[in-house]
């Protein structure tokens, strides 16, 4: 059984309890390939993948009950059908798009005003019902996309990846359901291998702007909706890595260290051989293993085909540590493993490379410790952003948003307040930019009201229901970026409150004892009962200075770090030093991140001049809207400079390293 | 020096002073010179003022400083001029209106002339500033604005003298700081000369105060457009701020503060005309710990309980 749900429910929409229906489970980001010579000749393009972006056919409807229920169904070789539809750009937002407004709000849910909606009744039962789905607003985006698979396509298996889709969304393949999933910054896969066809296939995603997770994602920035970041067709081989767990340790000695591998194997009893090679800097080889499968430590997952690998543990004598490198072009050494599965005649069916670092995250007395010194952190909040593709953003945006980063001594990112795209977390693996790694979670408008704190229907809170939704954000955060050494911090969410949902995230990330410190701020604005048990960090959001001394002088329990601080608004940045200062008074400042890296703000042509303009909140008659409070950058929204950029430079510049 | 001697005009509502390449007019009625003219090139548009405001930042906003300090925005647009002391190489004259200038000839000169005006503000409570501009033989002038302190007159957020050009600059040059300079934000400046095109305002997504540099030591402001009608009055000429005792701060626009503050964009602000100019002798920081309540901090801050006095070169 390919999949456990087979017909779609609208009704999903209006239940916290679904929001992930036949997906692949969670798993890392690694890539794969046939073999080495693929690898090598084709870089950045393995034949399992298959890219379905580009142009989409489109309809718009402001509400499920417009909407073309059942277009998965119809005949796109006729002609007739296909004029239907308008054409769109995918990825894309579908308001960028022309079909709804930007509306730009930070702390109120968007309905804020137009629509009453409350997430739960007194019991923390869920109450509602057909608010989503029913209401006369709340438009769906019906995308169709009819694709062949590629002649030169590797692979058996089949799945399809959507690496974000906002909010909520259906797919159907060939006019079979194939599954449903919420977490618009997460990807998610679902198995098609039963319905594809060589040619002709029709791809039918129904994307929905709002539902329950809206009020998971109350992030302060502009409200969009439809498949904002690439989609692709993966097939898989019959001998599979499907997910890579990879350990490495760097020794007190900062000098040697030792890397394990756990593996999730597909097609287990095919496979002969698996063998390991670590090349590290200077393309020297570090080590070069072969295990038989027979002599490896296996154990069924449980889930049928896959099965849990452990490769033996080595241990490298010579080891040279990452992190942070200061001067302009530094980058800290990575070292390349490649996994090459064979199978029983000894023909290698897959290969797959991943770049690790060896790191060690300490807390000690309070301090926090990379590779046995003092972590400080001189880092920034930092949303995707561009001015003419809002959050759709491609690889050139990534490039040049590092090389700010870089060239203003910036040496953390934090991904506020959601997953990035995959690339990212590679590009701050290369360049040692330390990660507070977000998991998709904001809930500001369900405790905090106009500035006052009123958490009577705060989600995800001590609810059940909630907190199902929550932890599989944040399992979906973990797996696939779990291989990163980026990654020294995970975060919870942004500004959700405190409750038992949130306790069992932290628990769950501890539970992976992989060295990293879990991040959670919510919990100062509701310490009773939470403190020690949310947060290995004491974290704040725009503490003032002597805030943080009273603080840090008064037996702190945790290192302090700032999860926000500067907020950057306008012409702002002043009083800079008087956290720079702290660096040097307390071992315990962990540092923070700026907020944040660049202004929001959208590209139109002026009514009057004719000019191109950048628009913030309230200039598209979208009300309630928070205006111009989006423009926090370090940067302006175009990434040229702000002037009080130079006070960044130079101070980090002193105290990055 | 090429002449030594100011040549003065006691003209019936302003003194004239001249010499080679340059004259001047200063009322004696409305709070200071009409008219300063290098080389051809006339240098004012209007009467040059103290500056008692910027255009509120984001942070000022998120502070309520406006709602603190908002008086100093009207005093900025209005000042009432309330008397002006001429000294001639050190000596007070009576103020030469008629009948009083008809004992001069037209061939008078001198080798230093002072001017002092009095103007007070329209706070409550009220107060005054003194302009003192002394023109030395050589056609330098050295400007010295003091602010009377009060007790009651809530904290400015800048304190300076503004000169509104006819036209827009070409652009300007000044050794200082490099970048936007801010009292809490100058420590990344690097201290060079630095050459700047037009009259640029940073790209705040809403237009608010922007373009201070702090700690200069002189800045030199290039024109190549004048308000003449004659033909090829348009000639490139130079107006240079230097310090005198201590570096300054100045902003150089194209707009006034209440200019500025009325638009929600730069696109809605209207084409820049002229050059504003403002030397200032205190500057509030601008703050940002948050944009919602966080004040600038305290040594930050500009007293408008206590006199501030500062003092410059114009050539």
């Amino acid at each position: 059984m390919i999949r456990e749900i087979t017909k779609a429910d609208l009704g999903w929409l209006d239940d916290p309890s679904v929001f992930g229906v036949n997906r692949v489970p969670a798993h890392s980001d690694h890539t794969f390939w046939a073999d080495e010579e693929e690898a090598y000749t084709f870089r950045d393009k393995s034949l399992f993948e298959s890219s379905l972006v580009g142009d989409w056919n489109f309809i718009y409807s402001v509400n499920a009950s417009e909407r073309p229920a059942d277009f998965y169904s119809w005949d796109y070789t006729d002609r007739a059908v296909l004029d239907k539809f308008d054409t769109i750009e995918v990825p894309g937002h579908i308001e960028i798009a022309g079909y709804d407004k930007f509306h730009y709000i930070n702390t109120c849910y968007p309905w804020e005003g137009h629509i009453f909606r409350r997430p739960l009744d007194r019991d923390g039962n869920a109450v509602l019902t057909g608010s989503f789905a029913k209401a006369d607003y709340n438009p769906v985006g019906s995308y169709v996309k009819v694709f062949d698979i590629p002649e030169k396509m590797n692979g058996t298996d089949f799945r399809i990846r959507f690496e974000g889709v906002e909010q909520a969304y259906y797919v159907w393949l060939n006019g079979t359901f194939i599954g449903y999933s919420e977490d618009s910054f997460t990807p998610h896969e679902f198995l098609v291998t039963d319905v594809i066809k060589e040619k002709g296939n029709v791809l039918a995603v129904e994307v929905h702007k709002r539902s329950t997770a809206a009020f998971l994602e109350d992030q302060d920035f502009f409200r969009f909706f439809g498949i904002f970041r690439p989609v692709k067709l993966i097939a898989t081989p019959k001998v599979h890595v499907e997910d890579l767990d990879i350990r490495t340790v760097l020794n007190e000695d900062n000098a040697s260290g030792s890397i394990s591998v756990r593996l999730k194997l597909k097609g287990f009893k095919e496979a002969g051989r698996i063998s390991m090679s670590v090349t590290g800097p200077g393309e020297k080889t570090v080590l070069e293993a072969s295990s038989l499968i027979g002599d490896l430590k296996t154990e069924d997952s449980g889930e049928g085909e896959f099965t849990y690998i452990t490769l033996p543990e080595h241990k490298l004598d010579e080891v040279r540590p990452w992190s942070f490198i200061p001067e302009p072009k530094g980058m800290p050494p990575l070292y390349y493993i490649r996994i090459s599965v064979f199978d029983k005649e000894d023909k290698c069916v897959e290969l797959v490379p991943y770049a690790v670092g060896f790191r060690r995250i300490e807390i000690k007395d309070n301090v926090v410790y990379l590779n046995g010194k003092r972590l400080r952190i001189c880092g920034v909040n930092r949303h995707e952003w561009d001015p003419e593709r809002g959050r759709a953003i491609g690889f050139m945006d990534m490039a040049k948003d590092m090389d700010l980063i870089r060239k203003n001594n910036i040496n953390a990112v934090r991904t506020c307040h959601y997953p990035d795209r995959i690339e990212w977390y590679g590009y701050c693996d290369l360049y040692g930019i330390y990660m507070m790694a977000e998991t998709n979670m904001e809930t500001h408008g369900s405790w905090m009201k106009f500035g006052a704190i009123d958490p009577s229907w705060n989600v995800p809170g001590n609810s059940q229901v909630w907190q199902e939704a929550v932890l599989d954000r944040a399992k979906s955060n973990y797996e696939w970026f779990k291989n990163h050494t980026s990654i020294i911090f995970w975060s919870l969410g942004n500004e959700s409150f405190a409750g038992e949902a949130i306790v069992e995230m932290n628990r769950f990330f501890k539970s992976k004892n992989d060295g990293r410190l879990v991040h959670y701020e919510g919990v100062s604005m509701n310490r009773e009962g939470y403190e020690d048990r949310i947060s290995d960090v004491e974290s704040r959001m725009y503490a003032k200075p002597h805030e943080i001394e009273e603080y840090l002088d008064n037996d702190p329990k945790k290192p302090f770090i700032l999860c926000e601080y500067m907020h950057c608004m306008g012409n702002s940045l002043g009083g800079f030093n008087s956290y720079m200062k702290l660096f040097d008074k307390y071992e315990s400042f962990v540092g923070g991140f700026i907020w944040d890296f660049k202004d929001q703000a959208i590209y139109v042509t002026d009514e009057i001049t004719g000019k191109r303009v950048l628009r913030y909140g309230g200039d598209f008659d979208d009300r309630p809207a928070d205006n111009e409070f989006s423009q926090n950058g370090i940067v302006f929204a175009d990434r040229t400079e702000k002037p009080g950029i130079q006070e960044v430079r130079y101070y980090y510049g002193k105290y990055n390293s | 020096m090429a002449n030594t001697i100011l040549k003065l005009t006691y003209g019936d509502v302003h003194l004239g002073i001249r010499g080679e390449g340059f004259e001047y007019l200063f009322s004696y009625f409305i709070g200071g010179p009409v008219s300063l003219v290098k080389d051809g090139m006339e240098w004012l548009y209007k009467v040059p003022r103290p500056a008692f405001w910027r255009a509120l930042t984001d942070n000022d906003r998120g502070n309520f400083f406006h709602f603190k300090s908002g008086m100093w925005l009207a005093a900025d647009n209005y000042i009432i001029p309330r008397g002006t002391k001429i000294f001639i190489d050190n000596e007070e004259i009576a103020l030469p209106t008629g009948p009083e200038n008809n004992r001069y000839t037209g061939e008078e000169t001198a080798g230093e002339v002072k001017i002092t005006y009095v103007l007070e503000t329209i706070t409550q409570p009220s107060t005054q500033v003194e302009v003192t501009y002394t023109v030395v033989s050589d056609g330098r002038i050295r400007v010295n604005v003091t602010f009377h302190g009060k007790k009651g007159l809530p904290e400015l957020p800048v304190f300076g003298l503004r000169f509104v050009m006819p036209t827009p600059a070409k652009g300007f040059t000044y050794e200082g700081l490099s970048g936007e300079t801010y009292p809490d934000r100058m420590d990344g400046g690097v201290h060079g000369t630095y050459e700047v095109e037009g009259l640029p305002m940073s790209a705040y997504l809403t237009p608010q105060e922007c373009g201070m540099h702090m700690e200069t030591d002189w800045v030199r402001i290039c024109r190549d457009t004048s308000l003449s009608n004659v033909k090829g009055s348009d000639v490139t000429s130079y107006l240079t701020v230097e310090k005198d005792d201590k570096p300054f701060a100045f902003t150089a626009l194209p707009y006034t503060p209440s200019e500025v503050e009325s638009a929600d964009h730069a696109e809605c602000l209207p084409p820049g005309h002229r050059t504003v100019l403002t030397v200032c002798g205190a500057v509030r920081g601008v703050g940002g710990m948050d944009s919602w309540g966080a004040d600038v901090e305290e040594q930050y801050h500009v007293s408008a309980e206590e006199d501030i006095t500062f003092s410059f070169w114009l050539k």
